[in-house]
């Protein structure tokens, strides 16, 4: 399959964000879907090809040639994109709008249109199917519609690939089936390479033909979108937990929500003993330890091991919320009070604390189907 | 407004303006503290009667009437593409320092260097292209956005506001002639003064034509006119350049006068849109227009005394400025 768009050891820098070499595969008269989560890439990427940005190193081939051997003119008249910025639009009617973009292809001091630009304006109203508003002023339009006549005026441009930077954000769910049916129809029909930034998964897995994923600032994968997502992809890309099924060829992404992970802590205090006197400090513990009635305290299990040849070992292992919980015992009355003017007992001959900060991960059991007591 | 009435609109101004302009103009001729009968200003003028009026009319009145009449134009024209260049609806040559700049070299060579006043305009110029260069410059970070542009305008104005009071004080002796100059007036002026700002203006205001698309395109922002084959930097460049031209013979022969710039193509604005291939013509010619009224009325309106008009484009163009500013509340 022959590119549209090819990028060669792509590689762009600003400041924090750096996309790395990035070797990118637009298919020729194809919808390209580009995802990934905010801040992976996908509209610097889209804006590298587009021209509006100049890459610190590699190529970016558009049909065959390279893309700095174009003239800034002729580039216009190869490709068009609907930037994602909300500029502030003059105050002009729709079709005024729509025709600047047909200034590519006029000459320098002519501005009339010709009847073929006027013939490629209408062409353009009427794919967008904005043509019954032509005349009133694009302020007086819906988002919607703005979005509509905004990619008319790409659409007369006249150009092989239509570049689109997340074209259905802000547009109720109507308008984004609309504009992307529209979209699919110009590439059907007018064999229009489309490439778009898209924020919905399940709209890109349904309009588009090929999917690029990115991912902190590289190509992450890229292929058939009904192939490519899966639930370890949107664990890979999104770190999210999914089931994807498919309904009729339309994906269907369900996430698993968490809750966020828990954490615990657990201490564990292991002393040598002398041989036979174990007890004793266990004693001891539950003598003056306190801990039961603790903020944070989870629980606590000991552990005697009396089979060592020259010591026993006792291991008091206490599980806290926090590790401040288990620092405040370690300062509370009854602590202090358990600790100061006593002597270490000289059956311990030595003591290790160690900490450890879990994740606790519950796997929830399948439904259980349990008989309800009846009530008498 | 759909596009039928703006149409309309378009077209009854594009027709009045004409007309309009030569009526201000017999006004200025007419009125005065000299009432001049309508048939002499038509004899003098046009049947070359050696009249007593001969020598108000073309010495006096006609000149000035130009002078005044080529300085609108000019600062609506560098106000109308500075609006564009800036994507600011606020941008004025009077208010990012384009005119205190060119008004501080002004000063200048007309204190310090005093035979050297045929050069006026060339030193205006080059001030006002340095002042915007400058502006242009500081704001510029990977491209240069209309806030930063905005704020680098305010503090080259007040640098080159001080530099001017600066070069005053030095040269105290001096002042007097400098005054009148300052607040932005056309008394006085005559054919030297026209002639040495004429080829100036018209260059600037020639150029205005093939300013036309670019400024229609980098209204759209910078994205949308690379987008359709712009070559955005040096295009704002080209602009700023015109746009000191213009402010630049502006300031030249008519000292600090503000707001034209501003108050013109903005009530253009509201009656048409924003179509350059519109508004920088209807802009040029209401500018004219707006400058002959107030200069007759400046002249008259006190009688014997008589207001810079600078004065009263001020009285008239601050409120409209602050109703601009209620009305339109969608600014960035």
């Amino acid at each position: 399959m022959n590119s549209a768009i090819q990028t060669e050891w792509l590689a762009y820098e600003n400041g924090h964000f750096r996309l790395a070499e990035l070797d990118v595969h637009i298919p020729h008269g194809r919808i390209t879907a580009i995802v990934g989560p905010n801040g992976s890439g996908k509209s610097t990427l889209l804006r590298l090809m587009a021209g509006l940005l100049k890459p610190d190193g590699g190529d970016i081939i558009i049909d065959g040639r390279a893309a700095a051997a174009y003239s800034r003119t002729d580039y216009a008249k190869k490709l068009a994109m609907l930037p994602q910025s909300k500029d502030m639009t003059p105050d002009l009617t729709v079709k005024e709008l729509v025709a600047y973009g047909r200034s590519p292809h006029q000459r320098a001091f002519r501005h009339r249109l010709t009847s073929d630009d006027n013939a490629i304006i209408d062409w353009a109203l009427g794919c967008m199917r904005i043509r019954s508003y032509e005349h009133r002023p694009f302020h007086s339009l819906s988002g919607g519609e703005q979005q509509k006549a905004r990619i008319a005026m790409a659409l007369a441009q006249k150009t092989g690939i239509l570049l689109l930077d997340e074209p259905t954000t802000y547009l109720d769910i109507a308008h984004q089936l609309e504009l992307l049916t529209m979209l699919a129809k110009l590439n059907r029909d007018h064999g229009i390479t489309i490439v778009m930034v898209l924020h919905d998964l399940q709209q890109s897995a349904a309009f588009c033909h090929h999917l690029i994923a990115m991912r902190d600032g590289e190509q992450f994968a890229s292929g058939d979108p009904k192939e490519l997502l899966t639930p370890r992809f949107m664990r890979d890309v999104f770190h999210i937990h999914a089931k994807v099924s498919f309904a009729d060829q339309y994906p269907i992404i369900v996430p698993i929500i968490q809750e966020e992970d828990e954490k615990m802590i657990i201490v564990t205090n292991t002393s040598q003993i002398t041989k036979g006197d174990g007890e004793k400090l266990i004693e001891r513990f539950d003598r003056i330890g306190k801990v039961e009635g603790m903020e944070g305290f989870l629980g606590l299990e000991v552990l005697f091991t009396q089979n060592l040849k020259e010591y026993d070992e006792v291991s008091i292992v206490t599980r806290w919320n926090s590790k401040e919980d288990f620092q405040n015992w370690t300062r509370s009355e009854a602590f202090r009070e358990s600790h100061s003017g006593r002597k270490t007992p000289d059956y311990i001959i030595s003591n290790k604390i160690t900490f450890q900060e879990v994740k606790i991960r519950r796997n929830p059991l399948p439904p259980s189907e349990t008989v309800e007591p009846i009530a008498q | 407004m759909n596009r039928e009435t703006r149409a309309k609109r378009r077209l009854i101004l594009l027709a009045v303006s004409l007309p309009l302009l030569l009526t201000c103009a017999i006004a200025g001729l007419v009125i005065g503290p000299v009432p001049i009968p309508l048939e002499d200003v038509w004899n003098v003028l046009i049947a070359g009667d050696a009249s007593t009026y001969r020598v108000i009319l073309l010495d006096i009145r006609l000149p000035r009437l130009l002078v005044g009449m080529l300085t609108g134009a000019c600062l609506a024209a560098s106000g109308a593409i500075l609006q564009s260049v800036m994507r600011n609806p606020l941008a004025d040559p009077g208010i990012i320092g384009v005119s205190a700049g060119g008004g501080f070299a002004a000063v200048l060579v007309m204190v310090a260097l005093p035979q050297l006043s045929y050069l006026l305009p060339a030193a205006a110029f080059t001030g006002a292209l340095i002042a915007s260069l400058v502006v242009y410059l500081m704001a510029w970070d990977k491209g240069a956005s209309p806030v930063k542009i905005v704020l680098a305008g305010i503090a080259v104005n007040a640098l080159m506001g001080a530099l001017m009071n600066g070069v005053m004080v030095m040269y105290s002796d001096r002042v007097q002639s400098v005054l009148p100059w300052l607040a932005g007036g056309l008394n006085g002026r005559g054919w030297h003064h026209l002639s040495f700002m004429l080829p100036y203006a018209a260059v600037g205001l020639l150029l205005t034509i093939p300013a036309i698309r670019s400024a229609n395109l980098l209204q759209l922002g910078d994205d949308s006119a690379q987008l359709l084959g712009q070559r955005v930097e040096r295009q704002r460049m080209l602009l700023v350049v015109l746009a000191a031209l213009l402010a630049g013979a502006a300031v030249s022969a008519a000292g600090l006068i503000a707001f034209v710039g501003l108050v013109i193509p903005h009530a253009l604005r509201l009656l048409i849109g924003d179509d350059y291939r519109y508004l920088l013509p209807l802009s040029i010619i209401y500018g004219a227009v707006l400058v002959a009224v107030s200069d007759t009325l400046a002249r008259t309106l006190f009688d014997p005394a008589e207001l810079p008009v600078g004065i009263l484009l001020a009285c008239i163009g601050a409120p409209f400025f602050l109703y601009l500013l209620r009305r339109r509340s969608n600014w960035r």
